[in-house]
């Protein structure tokens, strides 16, 4: 893969296509091939450009460290986006991805031209919901469990709790083959993970985000993440919403052809 | 020509099929790549280019050029090659013309007819049935019904209703590359013959799903018996895209092989 030279990180990425550059970030347990089934409609009109974060796969990450975090990602984003050396770029980040892109577009305005959410992962303050209690994730718990596992060298058990502690029991067996694999090429980045150490959203980070932006979601997600979504939408003061109807989380790989077709709409608008 | 490198270690070139480009390894690119430098190419017409299937240079011939003057240009050589469907013919193909470029060889379900020297009820000079049923979808491409034409082509290797129950991702995948079909008519793909197989002199592995059917599942057994020394692999309860299916276990029997 090509690499970029980013705080001391040599960044992998796919580059594809010819066109105004859109840099696309995965999130939690992903990589640059999570946008495989997206790149094709979008690169036909823009230079795609999929990174895999520090510890990813292509790197195979032992897990020791404190170089995982939501900061070392926002910083590493940033410094890639000026490495590129572009001009400014249209940023797309999908869940976790979602979280760090936004916090690129609070403190780096200037590198962006259009920012696309796609259910962007995260918690809000008591700013933007009066239920908020702080403290950590009720899932933090189980999430350390499943890292422990992973660090012993026991991948699938780790994935198996971390997959059902989210979806449900018995979720990870049902899940498809080559899902599984995406996230057993990623499992060790589970130990960073836990220590995420990730600041909820507030009103005055969402008022400060002030280039075009579009939060897209499945129609059918359920929990915090359409809450999120919903928040952000009504606090960004230049947001789009789009909602695609029959899909969940990776709405992108559900409904490629709809998710690339409101992408590329919002963009060339 | 386009590809997409991941992870150190000795060079295993890996070509696609049909309706394939460089994202058909996505599923086993984390496996291979722990002992090798997996380069996975886009042939020509291939997505990442957009191609409208005007001109003549989509042939079988010419594809198996480009992957011989691909290898010549990497280091360290002789290469492992690796071709699934279509690319498994391609790579059969650069290992008779050009043994000198190759170390190991692992065909998937490899492409292609038998001529009458490997299979008596062949006919000289006419397609199989499966191959047939395959062009079908051609005409479907130029009347313009891109479903159908992808629905056939899936339904055809792997099953009736498979199309309807593939996930989303993996159509656009192929649909990505439906205009390759049009070229596909005119490839000029030759049968395999009895002395094609006897001429392979790099050691080869040849990989099936335990579950495909029909002449895919039946004529890489065949190629094996006439290949000297050629191992083979059935991977369990998966059919012509064994390694999306359980990619673990291709990725072990693969690695495996080319370490030994």
């Amino acid at each position: 893969m090509q690499s970029l030279p980013v705080n001391g990180y040599d960044m992998a990425y796919l580059d594809v296509g010819s066109g105004p550059p859109l840099v696309c970030v995965h999130g939690s347990l992903c990589d640059f091939r999570i946008w495989g089934p997206a790149i094709g409609l979008l690169s036909a009109k823009h230079r795609v450009i999929a990174v895999s974060l520090r510890h990813f796969f292509p790197e195979k990450w032992d897990g020791v460290g404190d170089t995982y975090s939501i900061a070392q990602h926002v910083h590493d984003v940033i410094a890639f986006i000026e490495k590129l050396d572009a001009g400014p770029v249209d940023l797309m980040g999908h869940s976790r991805g979602g979280h760090i892109s936004f916090r690129v577009a609070q403190q780096r305005g200037d590198l962006l031209r259009k920012l696309i959410l796609a259910e962007p992962g995260g918690e809000l303050d008591a700013t933007l919901d009066p239920d908020y209690k702080g403290g950590p994730s009720a899932l933090l718990q189980r999430f350390t469990i499943a890292a422990n596992k992973v660090a012993k060298g026991d991948i699938d058990g780790g994935l198996a709790f971390f997959i059902d502690a989210i979806e449900g029991p018995d979720t990870w067996p049902r899940v498809p083959a080559m899902a599984k694999q995406l996230l057993r090429d990623n499992a060790t980045t589970l130990i960073g993970q836990v220590r995420n150490n990730r600041p909820p959203f507030s009103k005055a980070d969402a008022e400060s985000i002030k280039m075009p932006t579009l939060l897209i979601g499945g129609a059918n997600t359920k929990g915090l993440l359409p809450k999120v979504l919903n928040t952000l939408a009504a606090n960004i003061p230049n947001a789009k919403t789009e909602m695609i109807p029959g899909t969940t989380h990776p709405m992108f790989e559900q409904a490629p052809q709809k998710y690339s077709e409101i992408v590329l709409n919002f963009l060339a608008s | 020509m386009a590809y997409l490198e991941v992870g150190k270690g000795p060079p295993l070139v890996c070509v696609h099929g049909t309706l394939g480009d460089f994202r058909t390894w996505y599923a086993v690119l984390g496996p291979l790549s722990q002992k090798h430098r997996v380069i996975s190419v886009s042939l020509r017409r291939f997505y990442p280019e957009h191609w409208d299937g005007v001109g003549d240079d989509y042939k079988m011939a010419q594809h198996i050029a480009d992957v011989i003057g691909f290898i010549e240009q990497i280091e360290p050589r002789p290469v492992d090659l690796m071709g699934h469907s279509r690319g498994g013919h391609i790579a059969f193909r650069v290992a008779q013309a050009r043994p000198d470029l190759l170390r190991k060889m692992v065909l998937a379900e490899p492409g292609g007819d038998l001529d009458n020297s490997l299979d008596p009820a062949a006919t000289p000079g006419t397609p199989s049935a499966f191959a047939k049923r395959i062009l079908a979808s051609v005409n479907k491409v130029k009347e313009g019904d891109i479903e159908g034409a992808l629905q056939n082509f899936v339904d055809s290797i792997d099953g009736e209703g498979v199309w309807r129950r593939l996930p989303a991702a993996a159509k656009q995948q192929l649909r990505d590359n439906i205009f390759t079909l049009l070229g596909q008519a005119h490839e000029a793909r030759k049968p395999y013959s009895k002395t094609d197989a006897e001429a392979i002199r790099t050691p080869t592995l040849l990989i099936g799903g335990g579950d495909t059917q029909g002449s895919l599942a039946a004529n890489w057994r065949v190629l094996a018996e006439h290949i000297a020394g050629a191992k083979t692999a059935v991977i369990p309860n998966a059919k012509h895209w064994m390694f999306e299916q359980d990619p673990e276990g291709y990725g072990r029997v693969v690695t495996e092989f080319l370490a030994g």
